[in-house]
């Protein structure tokens, strides 16, 4: 039985790994060796080559660093305002709260593609267009994040704010020092989703970057896909650099994401 | 845990003005460091200005284009470099997006009222944005403009980008399909090479035996798909559609479709499967296709095949027929720079030194008719028949456009997968194209 999920798992981690690996792979290699049939997973002459070359093509160290810039903003200012905002939701009573509520999780149904050209239109009133500001703004709030803490806070015992509220802790440092802290499992997971969404955002950047100023990885990687043809060992070499961010991301957030952080309570 | 968060957000706030700061610093020409305030603040002040006094003010224009990224922007570069040394006061911005998005992005910026000043559009886009009053007349500034002999063009490609008597657009190039061929494949099998007088019979005839070469070897490939499809129809001597009436379920249009199926149902041509996502032009370096039918952008792909190679006009069946893929360039009918956007698109389109540029370049060809300008072109090889490009000018035909293209584009496309996968006869295939293209007329 031990033996049996062994072997599961060893080939469900195969099958995520392999496509990784091939780009990996793929990446050190020439373009020629590419098409060589069958095509070799170990390369044979691995090199650097393709690293270099995606570095000509295009300022790579320029939109590594604006899509690290938006990355960051969104994803703290994104935890902040969801924290700040479902906190409030769940734990304030005041008049319409189900209401808004509410409306924060209809702006969910509304699909980004009927809200592009306003947004447009809106940055190009501000005189954004092509500036990483109007690649940060319309992503500082996540109606998704704020459901996201509501449903956090909602089950946090009463018994962390009294004693909060005993020590003489007013609403704005009982957020800061007892409930943003409870809710680090919901920070870890909301902020690797909004990490992983912003650095991997497409459409948006696409339309409003218009030269290097505001242009973020995925753009850059989809300039390389020509109309006929597509070096894939540069488009992999991207795709090599984009990824490792994820994976450090969910490397150091994994610990705080463990089940029995969701179960804590008054210690 | 407070005072770290302020820390926190202090810093942020300081990567901001880092980030803002080289943003406007790294930008080289006056007019970029914030272009939409620019333009707001140029939409504010009279137009007129601009009008009265060209010499003496600097404009910069943006230029939008799918064809130059990512292979061609060094040549773009070296064409701009050429004009703003004739032009010092206009500067050209480059804008690029892959061809996938293109059209999503310049749809967008134009709704949004932030349209570049000049733009590419292909052949078939060109009507759609053309009839919808997004492009700027042209005629006027061609009649006034002295130094231009519309002759340089090519007369059906001018009238290409002319809807309805007036010039929206610029021919800027022009890209076609030829029939290519494996030469050690056909050394093999014992055949003769390829002429412009073949016919449907003597490329199938040929096919079959190179098919015949090996397990993974097949004789022929072209695409099922729409581009092919008018193409092939037009071989043999049928149109999407005639008088205004939709007739691609003609007889002669289900034979040619029956003509291209046969090539994968006889195991000639190899299925989606059998290629196993491998490419055709990958497939045809490889050494595993005696012909492909393909086009001249992929000269440069198969330099890196192993074995010689050569093409050759496409042959037809009753009569011959071959594509005309061209790109023109229009200027914004929303722009306040249109004279300087119009003079940069017809140095880019018609200077001599820009057609050196591109054709050095073998990015695509002018659509120029001074046949000297093709010289180094010509001289490259392989191919050695490269000629033949210049040749398929002369049966070159555009291709069916109605102002939905993009959906009849997908419903002819997904009618033509239903034939290959067998689902459905080609004569059934084209009868309800042609119910649904007639749909899209309404």
């Amino acid at each position: 039985m031990h033996a049996l999920g062994w072997g599961l798992l060893t080939v469900a981690a195969a099958t995520m790994v392999f496509p990784f690996a091939w780009s990996v792979s793929t990446s050190l290699q020439t373009k020629e060796a590419l098409l060589r049939i069958p095509p070799q997973l170990i390369p044979e002459s691995p090199s650097l080559d393709s690293y270099r070359e995606l570095a000509q093509v295009m300022p790579l160290g320029r939109i590594v660093l604006n899509s690290a810039i938006v990355t960051l903003f969104i994803t703290v200012l994104q935890v902040v305002t969801s924290a700040m905002a479902g906190y409030g939701l769940a734990r304030f009573r005041f008049r319409g709260r189900h209401g808004l509520f509410l409306v924060y999780l209809g702006t969910l149904m509304v699909p980004f593609q009927v809200t592009i050209v306003p947004l447009f239109i809106l940055m190009r009133w501000f005189g954004w267009i092509n500036t990483l500001q109007a690649l940060i703004l319309p992503g500082i709030a996540s109606a998704f994040g704020v459901f996201l803490f509501r449903q956090f806070f909602l089950q946090m015992p009463a018994e962390l704010e009294e004693a909060a509220a005993l020590d003489g802790a007013g609403p704005w440092r009982t957020f800061w020092s007892v409930a943003f802290p409870y809710a680090r499992p919901a920070t870890a997971t909301h902020g690797i989703l909004a990490f992983m969404a912003s650095w991997n955002a497409f459409l948006w950047p696409l339309f409003v970057a218009r030269n290097e100023n505001a242009m973020t990885l995925p753009v850059g990687l989809a300039s390389l896909h020509g109309r006929y043809e597509t070096d894939w060992n540069l488009v992999m070499a991207g795709s090599v650099i984009a990824v490792i961010p994820v994976i450090v991301a969910f490397a150091v957030v994994q610990r705080h994401m463990s089940p029995e952080l969701l179960v804590g309570g008054p210690r | 845990m407070r005072k770290r968060m302020w820390t926190l957000i202090g810093v942020l706030a300081l990567i901001a003005a880092a980030c803002a700061g080289s943003g406007t610093s790294t930008t080289a020409p006056p007019g970029d460091t914030t272009p939409s305030t620019q333009a707001t603040s140029t939409t504010a002040a009279p137009p007129g200005t601009e009008a009265t006094e060209p010499p003496a003010a600097p404009v910069t224009i943006r230029y939008f284009t799918f064809s130059a990224a990512p292979d061609h922007l060094d040549d773009l570069d070296a064409m701009i470099a050429a004009f703003e040394a004739e032009n010092p006061d206009v500067t050209v911005e480059v804008e690029t997006a892959p061809f996938d998005e293109y059209f999503s992005k310049l749809r967008t910026q134009i709704a949004g009222g932030d349209a570049p000043d000049a733009f590419e559009l292909n052949y078939e886009s060109f009507v759609d944005f053309a009839s919808k009053g997004t492009l700027a007349d042209l005629s006027s500034m061609m009649a006034s403009d002295e130094s231009l002999d519309p002759s340089v063009y090519y007369q059906r490609a001018l009238e290409a980008f002319n809807l309805d008597g007036t010039q929206y657009g610029l021919p800027e190039s022009y890209s076609t399909v030829l029939l290519f061929y494996n030469k050690d494949l056909f050394d093999q099998a014992g055949l003769e090479y390829p002429t412009e007088d073949w016919t449907w019979a003597d490329e199938k005839a040929a096919a079959k035996t190179l098919a015949g070469l090996g397990d993974d070897v097949w004789g022929f490939f072209a695409g099922i798909h729409f581009w092919e499809f008018y193409k092939t129809a037009a071989q043999n001597g049928c149109s999407f559609f005639t008088d205004g009436q939709v007739t691609i379920d003609q007889p002669a249009c289900v034979e040619a479709l029956q003509y291209m199926l046969d090539y994968v149902d006889e195991g000639i041509q190899p299925t989606a499967a059998e290629m196993g996502g491998v490419s055709d032009g990958d497939m045809f370096v490889n050494g595993q296709l005696g012909m492909i039918t393909t086009g001249i952008w992929m000269f440069s792909a198969f330099e890196s095949a192993p074995f010689p190679w050569d093409v050759q006009v496409e042959p037809g069946n009753t009569e011959k027929a071959t594509h005309f893929f061209a790109n023109g360039v229009a200027v914004s009918a929303d722009s306040d720079r249109q004279e300087a956007a119009y003079r940069w698109l017809r140095f880019f389109t018609s200077s001599p030194e820009a057609a050196k540029i591109r054709v050095d370049a073998s990015w695509e060809l002018p659509t120029l008719t001074d046949e000297s300008l093709y010289d180094s072109y010509l001289a490259i090889e392989p191919p050695a028949n490269r000629e033949v490009v210049l040749k398929s000018l002369e049966y070159a035909i555009v291709p069916p456009v109605i102002e939905r293209q993009a959906e009849m584009q997908d419903a002819v496309n997904a009618l033509l997968e239903r034939a290959v996968a067998g689902e459905l006869t080609a004569q059934e295939a084209l009868e309800q194209a042609k119910t649904e293209i007639e749909a899209l007329l309404k």
